[in-house]
């Protein structure tokens, strides 16, 4: 038979400094944990949506990025030969020529912030044409620009988090800063990393930025069939890049990002080894402090199981209303969206902070884990303790 | 004569520490028929509270047979002494050991929460136990809201609220005052006369020896003197 909780309930609040210490620890990893998942997921899910293994995505070799490839006019030639490459309407290549810049664009005013944080945001320079082969662009307000104009689309999220990004805005984009741009649209990309980004005229961003050269080629493939033996000839002696399938693309420009996964996950390891330090300490100290009432109850007839379960229910009582504290923060601060800085293009990708059925099982899981962990020892030595010893001693 | 409640034969207890044994208690023999409330006196160190603990089944004999309310203790494991306790036996300690947390009428349900009942009943016997030692108005009081001498009125009713067929108290006014000392030692008197339960007590207080019917010395190890206190006689066993 087990101890009424309303006993544990009691005694937590007996010693309400360490209580609530150990309570705020495990609130934290909470927290941390709920952050860093949600992070995960949208990143992971951002990825995920962008591109298709119809396209290939080609660069300089050796390039790490989109920002850090070169292509000259020469090198784009060559790459019309390639096998089994689609062709539009007219019969021409499906082949989208783009420059990548950057500008720094101040992020919209939050409850929070005082004054407006600037963002690198990507700027895309792309022809007509890279909308028949990113086909999950769509614009979803104003429309798209026109060819040669100084006009220029916004994705959603970038919408979302930038000033100067509603229809009718002005942007100074250009190397001297003294081109003015102005928002016609904005577009939705089914979640792809392309909704953090600018969209406007190839001729005239490269005119803005006196780039006379692109930094990418994106080429649609007939079929994923074609994929080996066109990647075959664009790496090989006859042009020389290098080509990838763009899903493989973003997953290789996320490796980075995988890394500070794995580093998180080792930071929240630690945080939770140290929670169930904290969680030990407290209950050690309890046990300690109640030897006389444990042999008490232990001689009025409670077993050694009862004493156990009664210590880990007190630890779990903490961890688990700690758990829930920690996930109403989390929920309260869903929908707050994050910037995450790219750091292989240097421009930031958004992502938003969100609480999935998923993450509260995994929080709930942890806080149950560091209850339970935490009590174990501690719970063990209470329910050991020899009668007559404890009730000797005081 | 009534059949022993508290038969012990031939018992010794030796401890072990740090290497050394300690033997406490060297052969002894105890009868104590139902009903009965014998008193155990003893200087300090000569074993008193560890004859308790065994007769209590808190602690096992080196050798010899323990036999209380039909039940042969040194042949009982771990789990099946616990079980017997909370049936048969009520404990009353010198430190009263209540829970500082829990209200009056919450320390006295402890022991009522290892049976299956219904919780009315439960709160019916609470009452019942807590009206026994006069605080039916203390029901809600927290401890340290409580005098001494209240506090061990608590730890009585807890200790008959199961109905045990035995008290066996160690020290129980040994923390009190003269008259509250007497106030609790009538409280138990009440226990053995009317609900006819066996009472064995631990006492350095002579005055207090005086209410019961037969005073046990131990010294030593072994009973020195049993001897029949004169002015009360036992209890009439049902
Ligand atoms: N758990 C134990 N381990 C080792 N020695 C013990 C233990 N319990 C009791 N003793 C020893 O056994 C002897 C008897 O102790 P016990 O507590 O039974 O005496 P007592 O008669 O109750 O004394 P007091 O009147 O002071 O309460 C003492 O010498 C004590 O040191
Ligand atoms: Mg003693």
């Amino acid at each position: 038979m087990a101890l009424p909780l309303y006993y544990n309930w009691r005694n937590l609040q007996r010693r309400k400094l360490s209580t609530t210490l150990t309570f705020i620890v495990v609130t934290v990893v909470v927290v941390v944990l709920c952050v860093l998942l949600s992070f995960t997921a949208g990143i992971r899910a951002s990825l995920a949506a962008t591109g298709t293994n119809l396209n290939l995505i080609v660069l300089k070799p050796g390039a790490t990025a989109e920002s850090t490839s070169v292509l000259v006019p020469d090198e784009i030639g060559r790459l019309v030969q390639t096998p089994g490459i689609a062709l539009g309407s007219d019969g021409s290549p499906l082949m989208s020529r783009e420059l990548c810049v950057q500008t720094t664009v101040p992020r919209r005013l939050s409850a929070r912030d005082k004054e407006p944080a600037p963002a690198n945001v990507a700027i895309r320079g792309v022809d007509p044409i890279a909308f028949d082969l990113h086909r999950e662009v769509r614009i979803i307000d104003g429309r798209s620009f026109q060819s040669g104009t100084m006009e220029i689309v916004v994705g959603k999220a970038a919408h979302d988090r930038y000033e100067h990004t509603n229809i009718g805005d002005e942007i100074v984009l250009g190397r001297m800063e003294n081109r003015i741009y102005k928002v016609v649209g904005v577009f939705d990309a089914g979640g792809a990393t392309f909704e953090s980004e600018l969209w406007a005229p190839r001729t005239s961003i490269s005119d803005s930025y006196l780039r006379r050269f692109d930094s990418s080629v994106v080429m649609r493939l007939q079929s994923v069939a074609a994929t080996k033996a066109a990647v075959e000839f664009i790496n090989g002696p006859t042009v020389q890049l290098e080509a990838k399938p763009e899903p493989q693309y973003y997953e290789d420009l996320s490796k980075k990002t995988q890394d500070i996964v794995v580093l998180s996950t080792i930071l929240v390891s630690i945080m939770a080894m140290g929670a169930i330090f904290a969680v030990a300490n407290t209950m050690f100290a309890t046990v300690d402090g109640r030897r006389r009432e444990i042999a008490m109850l232990r001689t009025i007839g409670f077993g050694k199981w009862a004493i156990l379960v009664s210590f880990v229910v007190e630890s779990l009582l903490i961890c688990v209303s700690a758990c829930s504290v920690g996930l109403v923060l989390s929920l309260l601060a869903g929908g707050v969206k994050q910037d995450f800085l790219s750091d292989t293009t240097w421009t930031v990708l958004a992502f938003e902070m969100k609480i999935t059925p998923g993450i509260l099982v995994a929080a709930f899981m942890l806080s149950v884990i560091v209850g339970v962990f935490g009590a174990i020892t501690p719970a063990l030595r209470a329910s050991r303790m020899r009668i007559i010893d404890a009730l000797r001693k005081a | 004569m009534p059949e022993s409640e508290i038969e012990l034969r031939d018992v010794r207890k030796v401890y072990y520490k740090d290497r050394i044994d300690i033997p406490v208690l060297e052969g002894l023999n105890l009868s104590v028929p139902a009903g009965e409330f014998a008193v155990l006196m003893g200087p300090s160190g000569s074993g008193k509270s560890t004859l308790l603990h065994l007769i209590g089944g808190l602690d096992s004999p080196t050798s010899g047979s323990i036999r209380v309310a039909d039940s042969n203790l040194e042949q009982m494991n771990e789990r099946e002494l616990t079980a017997w306790r909370s049936r048969n036996v009520g404990f009353i300690f010198q430190m009263y050991h209540l829970v500082p947390v829990l209200t009056a009428a919450q320390n006295v349900e402890l022991p009522l929460l290892l049976f299956r009942m219904p919780s009315s009943e439960r709160r019916k016997r609470v009452a019942t136990a807590l009206g026994v030692v006069g605080l039916g108005d203390r029901m809600d009081h927290r401890p340290n809201q409580l005098s001494g001498g209240q506090e061990q009125r608590v730890a009585i009713a807890r200790a008959i609220v199961t109905d045990p067929r035995m008290i066996l108290a160690d020290e129980p006014t040994g923390d009190l005052d003269a008259k509250t000392s007497e106030e609790i030692l009538n409280l138990l008197n009440t226990l053995n006369t009317e609900f006819g339960k066996t009472i064995l007590m631990v006492t350095h207080d002579p005055r207090a020896a005086s209410h019961g019917q037969r005073l046990l010395h131990l010294d030593k190890g072994v009973l020195e003197r049993d001897e029949r206190t004169p002015a009360r006689a036992p209890a009439a066993v049902s």
